[in-house]
């Protein structure tokens, strides 16, 4: 379906355009990996809303992105039980293995790395999320494993 | 009843307010940033914080509400410490470039610090960066000076009901931006620079030309665009106007401009004003002295009045000109010339609408107050866009819909497409149909009150159309049902009417049935007005069949009256309306014209016709404060003041009377003299013994000579609070008999296969004036066609790309902008630009029973231009 469509569907479970806008920008999120001002005039329009108030909602939250992105979006956390936990030498590691710098992409497209806030898997630290799988008690055995499960 | 204790003074409420409010009604004034009176209330900036007793922390007097036995106090060293911290916090970031800010000697931050500290912040980091925006051609966004009170987003979100800007970002980070995050594309209301407390929003317009403090006068005048007549303030500097501002407290626009009243008046400073009189020397237009152009004028129109009477002279009056000037020429023409020739181009629609109107309901039934439509619990719309037309007007129905009001538009909705209920979007020319459908099903839902039995009669004998007859509009039945009963339903309503509905063919039908729905649902009229004072035009009797005061000419009664007053005679049967005056120049019955800061050469349809019609005359005079398209071909040319270089009275859409004040004088200001004073000095020549010295001379027989102007002095005007009626005798009872075009038809509409040319009213333009003004240049530069995507995709045309539109009378090639609210099977283009004016391809003759302008032939083929 368009998102045009799918936006328009979504507003039928809420009580106004504005409770919708959200959940529509994960929609055309997930539809080009990021949100370009083209992606924003449409949701803008499939929701009726003002052009810069849909601008100043997607850009206050961080899990909006506002550049192209990899196919993948690594998430990882360096808080404090992560970095104890050794986050900080996954996040040097990675550097290595894909040159993927935090808040950058690899040339191939295929990740791009941002360093999160703690993400609430203090006890199973070090932790990410890839994309929306979450995986728990890394090292830099089977940080590689799990990444390549994902093209 | 709440009593309060702020600063050790009792206050009693009868309603809680905040606590803000309560201390100002005491007198108290507590430091604000992020709060500005008519904005909801933010609580952001922590600087208004008081000491509650019994509250345990410092509280926002801006959003706590009052109640009853509350203590405040307001000033306490707990209270001047926490300011000082929160302006410590702010000064972390704002640049202190004071020295280098326009804002500087104005800045609310300036000021704050100025009182509460700190001398020195303790923060030694560096400061946010953000490069000053300059993409924007109107406004400057410097985001390293913003305290982020949100002052512009809520101005632009609640009162302009814009939603252009918002804050961006999150944190340190978050900057307030258009969509665009460079250029605005909004509607330039610059409502925001009004409402920045700090040098965060600037107007390029002057950016670096001046302090604050270099302002030598303000003169508090009345715009000169349109018929609202919104009360503003002109900051002068060696006789040039520095900047156009709102104020909060002068005037029923509370505050808010529009973008032409705000950034449109550069054309006063153009070059291209005329300095000299001009005369037309073996074919070209000399420069010659006052002296001999008035000469000239007097004796060759002594001629023409000897040779073929008075009845051969005829007069254009201003909508753009004041009370005064109008006066003035109308008693020139009527009493000293003896014609009764003079109408202006508020017969295009405003003046025949209004007649026409009143000759069903009674004199005085479009004048209603505009501030009343926010009140309003539903408003219609035809024909055309408040919001471009007359933009504070707009806004005021913007703020009916806020407040739960219902916005019903029959037509493209322009700037409230946003508000409308629904959209009504007829087929072209079918509107009549649906009036009538919509008249149909409030008749069924309600019985007649009898109140009205000339309506009542009529309304027996309209033909209500058939689901079948609504075919041909495009609107189903159940539209029509349900825009019937929203109206039915609503209690305090308004209809406002614009220039598209009646500058048609049957325009009296359109107006009867759109009176009707009023009638009907109890609501209130207003018609949309293009110029400042084309009701002063009116209400000063430069019509062909109305008195000053708007009696009838024909009247015996009242002509006597006024001959009376005046010791002057007035020709007694009615004269030639704008449009019977062209004809009769064209047949060679009128031999002179005497035109007052009009333009029809360039205003009226047929432009070729008109000229040719013009040439014909013996004598054409213009007096204007540009070389326009008529002046450009008249025999004598007089330079005017303009509207900030003079004194007098506008007359708006409401009928109050404002007064214009003169606010540029001496060296800078043209060398044009008023308009009313040219005529006087004409009508001297002619014997006329009356000597005006000064405007309030011109004024004070006004106030003489037209019943509804009586006892109203300009001490009366000055507050601004002259509104209809005003001491005077408004004629009522005259309502008689009316006559309305095919009553018991349909209009037949037709499939058109080329797209009808209608005229594009723009927010940004106001005809001629606004070609000069720099700023309103800068958004909209040239012409443009405007067509909607349907069409553009047929024709192979995308934005930018040249296309031609031709017809019998002429062709035009000119770039295409996309625009998806351009209604099926037009194009729009406005009447702005040299050489392109929309009236230049269109033909019209005069309606025929209420004798406004009635556009035909206006269709045209569409095609791109091959590079």
């Amino acid at each position: 379906m368009d998102i045009f469509e799918e936006i328009r569907a979504l507003t039928e479970k809420y009580p106004d355009r504005r409770g919708a806008l959200l959940p529509a920008l994960y929609i055309a999120q997930e539809d080009a990996g990021w949100l370009s001002q083209e992606a924003l005039e449409r949701v803008s329009s499939a929701l009726n809303l003002p052009q810069a108030t849909v601008k100043g909602v997607a850009t206050f939250y961080s899990m909006y992105k506002h550049r192209p992105m990899g196919r993948h979006l690594i998430q990882l956390c360096t808080n404090v039980a992560c970095m104890i936990m050794g986050a900080e030498s996954l996040v040097d590691f990675l550097k290595g293995k894909y040159g993927l710098e935090p808040g950058g992409t690899t040339g191939d497209g295929r990740f791009s790395l941002v360093i999160m806030e703690c993400i609430g898997a203090c006890d199973r630290a070090p932790a990410m999320l890839v994309d929306t799988d979450f995986h728990s008690d890394l090292t830099e055995g089977n940080i590689v494993e799990i990444l390549e499960e994902y093209e | 009843m709440i009593k309060v204790t702020i600063d050790g003074r009792d206050v009693e409420l009868e309603n809680p307010v905040t606590v803000l409010e309560a201390a100002k009604q005491a007198g108290i004034i507590i430091p604000t940033l992020c709060y500005f009176e008519g904005l909801t209330p933010f609580g952001g900036c922590r600087l208004c914080l008081v000491e509650v007793e019994k509250l345990p922390k410092l509280q926002t007097s801006c959003t706590l509400m009052t109640a009853d036995g509350m203590v405040v106090r307001t000033e306490t060293d707990q209270i001047k410490a926490a300011r000082r911290s929160v302006l410590e916090f702010l000064l972390i970031n704002h640049p202190l470039d004071c020295p280098f800010c326009d804002k500087a000697g104005e800045c609310d931050l300036q000021d704050l610090v100025a009182r509460y500290g700190p001398e020195a912040g303790r923060f030694a980091e560096g400061k946010r960066r953000h490069p000053e925006s300059f993409d924007d051609p109107i406004i400057v966004r410097n985001m390293e000076r913003c305290v982020l009170c949100t002052r512009c987003v809520r101005m632009c979100n609640d009162l302009q009901a814009s939603y252009s800007i918002s804050v961006t970002g999150r944190g340190s980070h978050s900057f307030v931006e258009p969509f665009s995050g460079g250029k605005y594309n909004c509607e330039y209301c610059g409502n925001c620079l009004t409402v920045c407390p700090v040098g965060a929003i600037m107007s390029r317009l002057h950016r670096h030309t001046y302090r604050p403090w270099f302002v030598e006068k303000e003169i508090e005048t009345v715009c000169g665009f349109c018929g609202v007549g919104c009360s503003m303030v002109l900051q002068m500097r060696e006789n040039s106007i520095i900047r156009a501002i709102p104020r909060a407290e002068v005037g029923f626009n509370k505050g808010l401009l529009c973008v032409r009243g705000r950034f449109g008046y550069e054309y006063v400073e153009s070059e291209a004003q005329l300095t000299t009189p001009l005369m037309r020397v073996d074919g070209e237009l000399k420069q010659v002295s006052w002296e001999e152009a008035i000469t000239f004028i007097a004796r060759r129109l002594k001629e023409i009045k000897d040779a073929f009477g008075g009845r051969a002279i005829g007069a254009i009056a201003s909508g753009r000109c004041t009370n005064e000037d109008n006066y003035m020429l109308q008693k020139f023409i009527r009493f000293v010339i003896g014609s009764n020739n003079i109408d202006s181009s508020a017969r295009n629609y405003y003046a025949p609408a209004e007649t026409y109107l009143e000759s069903i309901f009674g004199q005085g039934i479009t004048a209603n107050l505009i501030s009343g439509i926010a009140n309003s619990d539903g408003v219609l719309v035809v024909g055309g866009d408040p919001t471009a037309i007359n933009p504070i007007l707009g806004l005021q129905i913007r703020a009916s819909w806020r407040s739960g009001g219902k916005v019903i538009a029959l037509g493209a909705p322009g700037g409230l497409k946003r508000f409308v209920a629904y959209e009504l979007m007829p087929t072209p020319y079918s509107e009549e149909i649906v009036l009538s459908a919509i008249v149909g099903r409030l008749l069924k839902g309600k019985a007649l009150s009898g109140e009205n039995t000339a309506v009542e009669a009529k309304l027996r004998s309209l033909r209500i159309p058939s689901d079948e007859d609504m075919e041909v509009t495009g609107i189903s039945p159940e539209d029509i049902a349900r825009a019937s009963d929203d109206l039915a339903g609503m209690a305090t309503s308004v209809v406002v009417i614009g220039p598209d509905i009646i500058q048609r063919e049957r325009a009296s039908k359109n107006l009867f049935l759109l009176g009707a729905i009023a009638y009907l649902i109890n609501a209130r009229i207003f018609l949309l007005s293009e110029r400042p004072n084309y009701q002063g035009v009116m209400d000063m009797g430069c019509l062909p069949d109305f008195l000053p005061g708007g009696r009838p000419v024909e009247l015996e009664m009242f002509r006597h009256k006024i001959e009376d007053a005046l010791g002057m005679k007035a020709p007694e049967d009615r004269g030639l309306t704008l449009f019977e005056m062209i004809n009769e120049a064209e047949t060679g019955g009128l031999k002179a014209l005497y035109v007052m800061g009009e333009n029809p050469l360039f205003n009226i349809p047929d432009s070729a016709r008109v000229k040719k019609a013009l040439g014909n005359l013996e004598l054409l005079v213009v007096q204007d404060i540009h070389l326009t398209e008529t002046a450009g071909i008249a025999d004598v040319v007089l330079p005017a003041t303009a509207w900030p270089e003079k004194e007098g009275t506008f007359t708006n859409l409401e009928r109050r009377v404002q007064r214009v004040r003169k606010a540029r004088r001496g060296k800078l200001a043209s060398y044009g003299r008023d308009d009313w004073k040219i005529i006087a000095d004409i009508a001297e020549r002619f014997g006329m013994t009356r000597k005006y010295h000064r405007v309030e001379d011109v004024w004070e027989e006004i106030m003489h000579v037209s019943a509804l102007h009586a006892g109203l002095g300009y001490e009366d005007i000055a507050d601004g609070k002259a509104v209809w009626p005003y001491s005077g005798e408004p004629l009522r009872g005259m309502e008689g008999d009316f006559s309305v075009e095919g009553l018991e038809d349909l209009p037949h509409v037709q499939d058109s296969e080329k797209p009808y040319l209608m005229i594009e009213r723009s927010l940004y333009h106001s005809g001629t004036f606004s070609r000069r003004s720099k700023a309103l240049l800068s958004i909209y530069p040239e012409p443009y066609l405007m067509i909607n995507p349907v069409l553009s995709e047929r024709l192979g045309l995308a934005e930018g790309e040249k296309a031609r539109i031709s017809n019998e009378r002429g062709v035009l090639e000119l770039k295409v902008k996309l625009n998806k609210d351009v209604p099926d099977g037009q194009v729009l283009l406005s009447n702005t630009f040299e050489g392109f004016g929309a009236m230049g391809l269109i033909g019209f003759s005069t309606g025929p029973v209420i004798g406004s302008l009635y556009i035909r032939d206006n269709t045209v083929r569409v095609e791109k231009v091959l590079v």
